[in-house]
């Protein structure tokens, strides 16, 4: 059997997250997640995962100071980032992809299994 | 007529939500009765004295009242304008606050139906059901006034994805099926197999072409019938809803675009709605380089269209 695809959500608001990543277990991925963006940070260093989720609005470190890391260190600089976004603001989504976000989606206008979808077509699966 | 009514000052100010004291048709009235008053006290002045000192004096007498009402008049506008602007942030931020509760709802009560349905019967998953309903109709009136906030601080900005709007029709027919089987009305919908790709706001896109087909089928009468036409025409696509529903009463229809336009017709049959629907298309529209335009008879029916550039030169 393949092994299951690794995510990394960082999302701080609870029920997001917690949604989020109860839907994507129940969709065979293995999933962790962390509520700022330094335990994020750190989460995604230390697990290495095939894709990262992330917030833009986060306490202690913002989802823009988040992809300027991950994408400065070796190990993470390849890594997928999908942003998570409120607004849908363009000027936030522009300022993400220029960082090296790969793709974006407004929470609100997504339902979970288009997220899914949106995965699997970022990781190709 | 205009003239009368933008001399009717006590009007204007009700409307403006303003007092008398700063309707601009007020004091621009006031000014110019002060104006008229002052070069008649002039005119008399210098023929009764014939001194320069006098003439100076009184022209400058005139400058100086002037240069008050003047700025008394930038002073309200600029505060009408500092008011309109705490307004539209206001939506903004209220809009943006509403937007988590709307996801939580929305991915909440999906994990439910798809993960944790076992053990509810019927009658839960149907009340489920209506509530993610609310909540997706909910989602698009915040997301509708957003977009006017934005409109309004000319801050709007529209993505720039690759859309095929073929399917982007036939996922919004889907979608009003239902609605249009609940209101009696049958939709015929004339697609080419398919069409050039072009470049706009997808998620827009698809909010004008359901604004359209969706007004068409509420204000059709049951029985009625809609028809949207797909169509390529030179460089451009055009996009057309016919109905022949209740129309558009003739001496409204120059403000058919304008924000929170509501028809007589939208109360005489209780059709709900914002007033935002077309003036968000007509937007849209137009900042992705196309046009719109309509054309209704009251009673016989409207027809509503748009069309976007294939290359958008925008």
């Amino acid at each position: 059997m393949e092994k299951k695809k690794k995510i990394v959500i960082i999302e701080d608001e609870v029920i997001l997250r917690e949604t989020l990543q109860d839907f994507l277990e129940k969709e065979d991925f293995d999933v962790d997640s962390a509520a700022d963006g330094e335990a994020g940070v750190e989460m995604v260093m230390r697990k290495n995962p095939d894709l990262v989720l992330l917030d833009i609005i986060l306490p202690k470190k913002n989802g823009y100071e988040v992809i300027t890391e991950l994408r400065e260190n070796q190990t993470t600089k390849d890594v997928p980032i999908i942003l998570l976004t409120n607004l849908g603001s363009i000027r936030d989504i522009e300022k993400a992809l220029a960082l090296g976000a790969t793709t974006y989606l407004v929470k609100a206008d997504y339902q979970l299994k288009e997220i899914v979808e949106k995965i699997k077509g970022v990781l190709e699966m | 007529m205009k003239i009368v009514n933008d001399l009717n000052i006590r009007k204007q100010a009700d409307e403006l939500g303003v007092s008398i004291w700063q309707a601009p048709s007020f004091l621009f009235l006031l000014m110019g009765i002060i104006v008229v008053v002052a070069m008649t006290v002039v005119y008399f002045a210098s023929m009764n004295y014939g001194s320069p000192e006098i003439l100076i004096f009184s022209e400058f007498a005139v400058v100086i009242i002037i240069f008050t009402i003047g700025t008394f008049i930038i002073r309200n506008v600029e505060y009408m304008a500092a008011a309109n602007k705490i307004k539209s942030e206001f939506i903004s931020m209220a809009s943006h606050q509403l937007k988590t509760p709307i996801a939580e709802l929305s991915w909440a009560s999906e994990l439910l139906i798809s993960k944790y349905k076992k053990g509810l019967g019927k009658k839960q998953l149907d009340l489920i059901g209506e509530i993610s309903k609310a909540n997706a109709h909910m989602s698009r009136l915040v997301g509708d006034l957003l977009d006017v906030a934005r409109l309004d601080r000319g801050a709007l900005l529209l993505a720039q994805d690759k859309i095929n709007i073929v399917n982007i029709v036939k996922e919004v027919h889907e979608a009003d099926l239902p609605l249009a089987t609940a209101m009696g009305v049958k939709v015929d919908v004339i697609i080419p197999g398919s069409l050039p790709e072009i470049i706009a706001d997808k998620r827009r896109i698809k909010v004008a072409i359901d604004n359209l087909i969706s007004n068409a089928i509420k204000y059709t009468a049951d029985g009625g019938y809609v028809e949207v036409r797909l169509e390529k025409d030179g460089d451009k696509i055009n996009f057309c809803v016919k109905d022949n529903g209740i129309g558009i009463p003739e001496k409204q229809q120059d403000k058919v675009f304008e924000k929170f336009f509501r028809s007589d017709n939208s109360a005489k049959y209780k059709i709900e709605g914002t007033g935002l629907g077309l003036y968000i298309v007509k937007n849209y529209v137009e900042q992705s380089g196309g046009k719109i335009w309509f054309k209704s008879i009251e009673n016989v029916g409207s027809s509503f269209c748009f069309s976007l550039p294939i290359v958008n030169k925008k």
